[in-house]
């Protein structure tokens, strides 16, 4: 039987995007204007169509996926090195941290809603968990830290797992519906909860591993840096954690089994698949990625309130999954840095954002439902490398 | 317990009953005809409830003072325009995805719903702070002991029942109801039969949006304020109506609704301190009933064609 | 045909869908090694036996017994485990996955599902991986090698006899003791369909232990590969032999008006 294995595309053009990307998003981080942010937008949007017709997109996305651990390491090192650029730039580093810690969160909601297909509308609901946990947490007990962010997923993905349970026999949209309760209320029961600081809200500890306070600032010699590239170094490590984690498990029986389940149910039980089993287990998965998400946001901030945790929120969590490519966990990155950093940029979409994000929706489910960048075929690479 | 406070509670269950008893029967009439549920559908009644106000604004200004005529005038105005809205919404958005995984439709919907919502927030003058709505009845009442029967509830009760009969017997008893039953039953054989598949969808999405508006201007009175999220919970809570008496079902949908209002009286009944605890009492129960029950009190309508 | 020697045992079998009666008093057995043809005219209940055999509708009465244990009312899952698989007369594949996706969904009791495995025992996954792979191009390149060498391709963009190929491998790969083939010949030529059938015949000549029960329209199917043929009329069986008993018996000639 003749198989032909292509050869390994090219690494050089991937590098280069990176490259350049990096540099590019120093250039957007820094700009102060409205005008040069605009600038800066309509420039890539022209250069991004000039690679697309000449091809050059294509071989960027076959050298970055045929060098997929080289490409992943290159971009975190990429992240590392903007970071390091605006080593004293506290406002900018704490939106860095916050990028990374929604990337995180919605990495979580694209193996729930990408993977086995159950619509989560409480994702910021689930982050709060985490937030909430963190906060009693440091300023109550003694636990360590690095438990605590394990703990706030925890908490997450065992209420994630509590309000599933009830309706898992049932249709689809009763999973919408007790996330879409729970995303309601939540916020409510955290205000009339004065033991959880009611509308005010509570302070956070910040964090604390192995003695070293992340709430210092890091002097080396003659370096000074803003304490907040402390805590991207926690939050870049436990992203690229939970990148790699969720495409091990795309590309794997796991991954299979929740494809299956999502695109059709009774197939999946007459080849013996148990519907309830892998629900669950994503659910609760992606839920574990918010609230770890949210335990640490919470002791970077130092100070969590329940406004942040609205309905509206978890919406937006949800376009940037459909944004980015239902599943693709690339596609999540990218469109997080999207949706987080243009209103950041742009002011006046602060105040319209939920209304945008909203239309944005409905334009890409109308005319583009696979999203920025389409989830790719499990092509099952990381066992076939072996074989000759 | 004294009489006259139970009393009070059961009227204003009886009120909440009728309002997500309507938000319900929109729910399930989607539902029956085209299998998608349209989370849109409570913030129609928000814009329901608000083109009230307008219409009523409107005839203030050129001078109509009679509370009677101008209470038909913005309810009627008002259905007819949300029947509009919700039939356009049916051609726009939700007939051409009818091919798409049911998922997408309610995510668009849901979406749709925001940007509804946003638009009162953002565009209608002084959105984002609640409003008066006009107390159009006259406030004339009844004490018995503890108990006040106010003639406006009872008037809104009334005529929301019938609302809802009249709807009932459109479905039942009617061609236009024949051929509504007939779209939910089968596609293809309604189609074949000649029914007008596209047009049956634009009227019910028409009567069932405006039945939410009506909803809203019922909650207005009520309540005598509207805010632009309002239609968030109801939206939530007419859903779980729907999902609780059984989807496709009618019947179900108030019996749901009535059900759900019941649920949050106990609750609040039971728990004095917090009256938000009410509606996660209400929900844990109506999700309690669909984990025994997942197909509905009254059963929904099968659709699955292995 | 005694009891202990039927493979499948279905006695007085009964399905109402609310008012309307898809299986009346069905009863039917099926030899260890049959290939069994199940005919009927539309709506006869043929596929609504399959449902209830698998366990996607509920029985309203009657007893299924597979290799002497009660598996009426089983769930999907466990009427698969016990060694039953099928295909589905309006072709369902995983439009958006690969070839190999499919195939290996069909395998699922093989496979080592679990979170552990998955994730950490990479080397162990690999290997399995990499026996599956092989098997299932194996078994595809019976039916078509092209399929074979593109095993990696998604399923959206083939034909509809590469799609029912597909199926059938993907019900052929757990090696199931009954294999359940509903309509597999819909949509294709007078060609296609001898082919599809000699490809059958091969995989069931490698097998030592396949029973198969086929639904068909296409006569000729029938009469090639079947040892024995049940015809049902409104749910019930009406008659029953080889194919040229029955094809030949008044009352199935009757029900099918016009059949030759």
């Amino acid at each position: 039987m003749n198989i032909q294995q292509r050869s390994k595309s090219s690494f050089i053009p991937a590098l280069a995007a990176v490259i350049l990307g990096a540099v590019y998003m120093v250039f957007f981080l820094a700009a102060e204007s409205e005008l040069e942010v605009f600038g800066l937008l309509l420039g890539a949007g022209v250069v991004l169509l000039i690679l697309r017709k000449m091809g050059v997109l294509d071989k960027i996305g076959r050298g970055a996926s045929d060098n997929s651990m080289a490409f992943g390491a290159c971009v975190a090192v990429a992240a590392a090195a903007i970071s390091l650029y605006f080593y004293d730039d506290n406002f900018v580093l704490f939106l860095i941290g916050s990028v990374l810690a929604y990337t995180l969160t919605c990495l979580g909601l694209n193996i729930q809603f990408g993977f086995v297909g159950v619509v989560n509308f409480a994702g910021a609901s689930f982050f709060g968990v985490g937030c909430y946990t963190a906060a009693i947490l440091t300023k109550h007990t003694a636990t360590p830290h690095l438990l605590i962010l394990v703990l706030g997923g925890l908490a997450a993905a065992a209420l994630g797992f509590l309000i599933l349970v009830p309706v898992l026999k049932t249709r689809g949209h009763y999973a919408a519906l007790v996330t879409i309760a729970f995303a309601l209320l939540f916020k409510t029961f955290l205000e009339v909860n004065d033991t959880l600081g009611g509308p005010q809200g509570l302070k956070c500890d910040g964090l604390h591993i192995l003695g070293w306070d992340f709430n210092t600032d890091i002097i080396i010699g003659s370096f000074e840096g803003s304490f907040y590239l402390g805590y991207i170094a926690v939050i870049l490590v436990l992203c690229v954690l939970g990148f790699v984690f969720a495409r091990r498990m795309e590309e794997s029986w796991i991954g299979l089994n929740m494809d299956a389940v999502r695109l059709d149910e009774t197939v999946s039980a007459c080849f013996g698949l148990s519907i309830p089993t892998w629900k669950v287990a994503a659910f609760t998965v992606g839920n574990f990625y918010c609230g770890l998400a949210g335990a640490f946001y919470a002791m970077m901030l130092g100070y969590i309130a329940p406004t942040n945790f609205t309905f509206g929120d978890s919406l937006i969590l949800l376009s940037i999954v459909i944004l980015g490519g239902l599943g693709s966990s690339w596609g999540a990155v990218a469109a997080t840095g999207i949706i987080i950093l243009l209103p950041e940029k742009f002011q006046m979409l602060q105040e319209y954002r939920f209304l945008i994000f909203a239309a944005l929706v409905i334009g890409i489910l109308l005319f583009r439902p696979q999203g920025l960048l389409p989830r790719t075929l499990r092509s099952f690479a990381p066992l076939r490398s072996r074989q000759g | 317990m004294d009489l006259g406070l139970i009393a009070q509670h059961v009227v204003n269950g009886l009120m909440m009953g009728l309002i997500y008893a309507l938000v319900a029967v929109g729910f399930t009439l989607f539902f029956g005809v085209l299998d998608i549920i349209k989370f849109s559908h409570g913030d129609v009644l928000t814009w329901g409830v608000f083109s009230a106000l307008t219409v009523y604004i409107g005839l203030d200004i050129i001078g109509l003072h009679a509370p009677w005529l101008t209470l038909i005038i913005v309810t009627v105005v008002s259905m007819a325009l949300i029947g509009a809205l919700g039939a356009l919404i049916a051609k726009v958005l939700i007939l051409p995805l009818r091919k798409a995984p049911p998922l997408n439709v309610l995510l668009i919907t849901l979406m749709l719903g925001t940007v509804l919502r946003e638009s009162i927030r953002l565009f209608y003058p002084d959105g984002a702070n609640p409003k008066r709505f006009p107390a159009l009845l006259p406030d004339w009442s009844h004490t018995w002991g503890n108990f006040t029967l106010r003639f406006d509830n009872t008037v809104m009760l009334i005529t929301g029942i019938a609302l809802i009969v009249l709807v009932q017997v459109l479905i039942k008893r009617t061609k236009l109801g024949m051929a509504i039953r007939a779209v939910s039953q089968d596609e293809e054989t309604a189609r074949i039969m000649g029914i007008n598949f596209n047009m049956v969808v634009f009227i019910t999405f028409a009567i069932g949006s405006a039945l939410a508006a009506y909803a809203g201007v019922t909650y207005g009175l009520y309540y005598n304020e509207l805010s632009f999220n309002m239609g968030l919970l109801l939206g939530a809570i007419g859903f779980s109506a729907a999902a609780v008496g059984g989807f496709g079902n009618i019947y179900g949908a108030i019996v749901g609704g009535f059900l759900f209002a019941a649920l949050q009286t106990i609750g609040a009944a039971a728990l004095p301190f917090a009256s938000a605890y009410k509606d996660v009492f209400a929900f844990g129960v109506v999700i309690m009933i669909m984990a025994f029950k997942p197909s509905g009190l009254l059963g929904e309508k099968e659709t699955e064609r292995v | 045909m005694t009891l202990q020697t039927s493979l499948l045992s279905v006695q007085k079998l009964e399905k109402n869908f609310g008012g309307v009666k898809a299986l009346a008093d069905l009863n039917l057995e099926v030899g260890q090694n049959q290939i069994m043809g199940l005919i009927g005219p539309n709506g006869s209940g043929k596929t609504t036996f399959f449902n209830v055999l698998t366990g996607i509708y509920p029985v309203t009465s009657g007893k299924i017994y597979f290799e002497g244990h009660d598996i009426t009312n089983f769930t999907p899952q466990k009427v698969y485990r016990a060694g039953v698989a099928r295909t589905f007369q309006r072709s369902r594949l995983l439009l958006e996955l690969s070839i190999l996706d499919n195939i290996l969904l069909g395998n699922h009791n093989r496979l080592n599902n679990g979170l552990w495995f998955n994730m950490f025992r990479r080397g162990a996954l690999q290997q399995q991986f990499n026996d599956r792979l092989e098997k299932a191009r194996e078994l595809i390149n019976i039916f078509d090698e092209s399929l074979a060498g593109n095993i990696f391709e998604p399923v959206a963009k083939l034909p509809m006899i590469s799609r029912r190929r597909i199926e059938i491998c993907r019900a052929l790969i757990s090696r199931p003791k009954l294999l359940l083939l509903d309509e597999p010949s819909a949509g294709m030529t007078h060609d296609e369909t001898f082919r599809l059938i000699d490809d059958i015949l091969e995989i069931k000549s490698k097998v030592q232990n396949l029973t198969i029960i086929i639904i068909e329209h296409e006569m000729s199917v029938m009469e090639r590969i079947t040892d024995h043929c049940a015809v049902l009329n409104f749910g019930e069986k009406i008659c029953e032999g080889t194919y040229e008993q029955v094809s030949s018996d008044k009352n199935v000639q009757e029900a099918y008006l016009g059949m030759d």
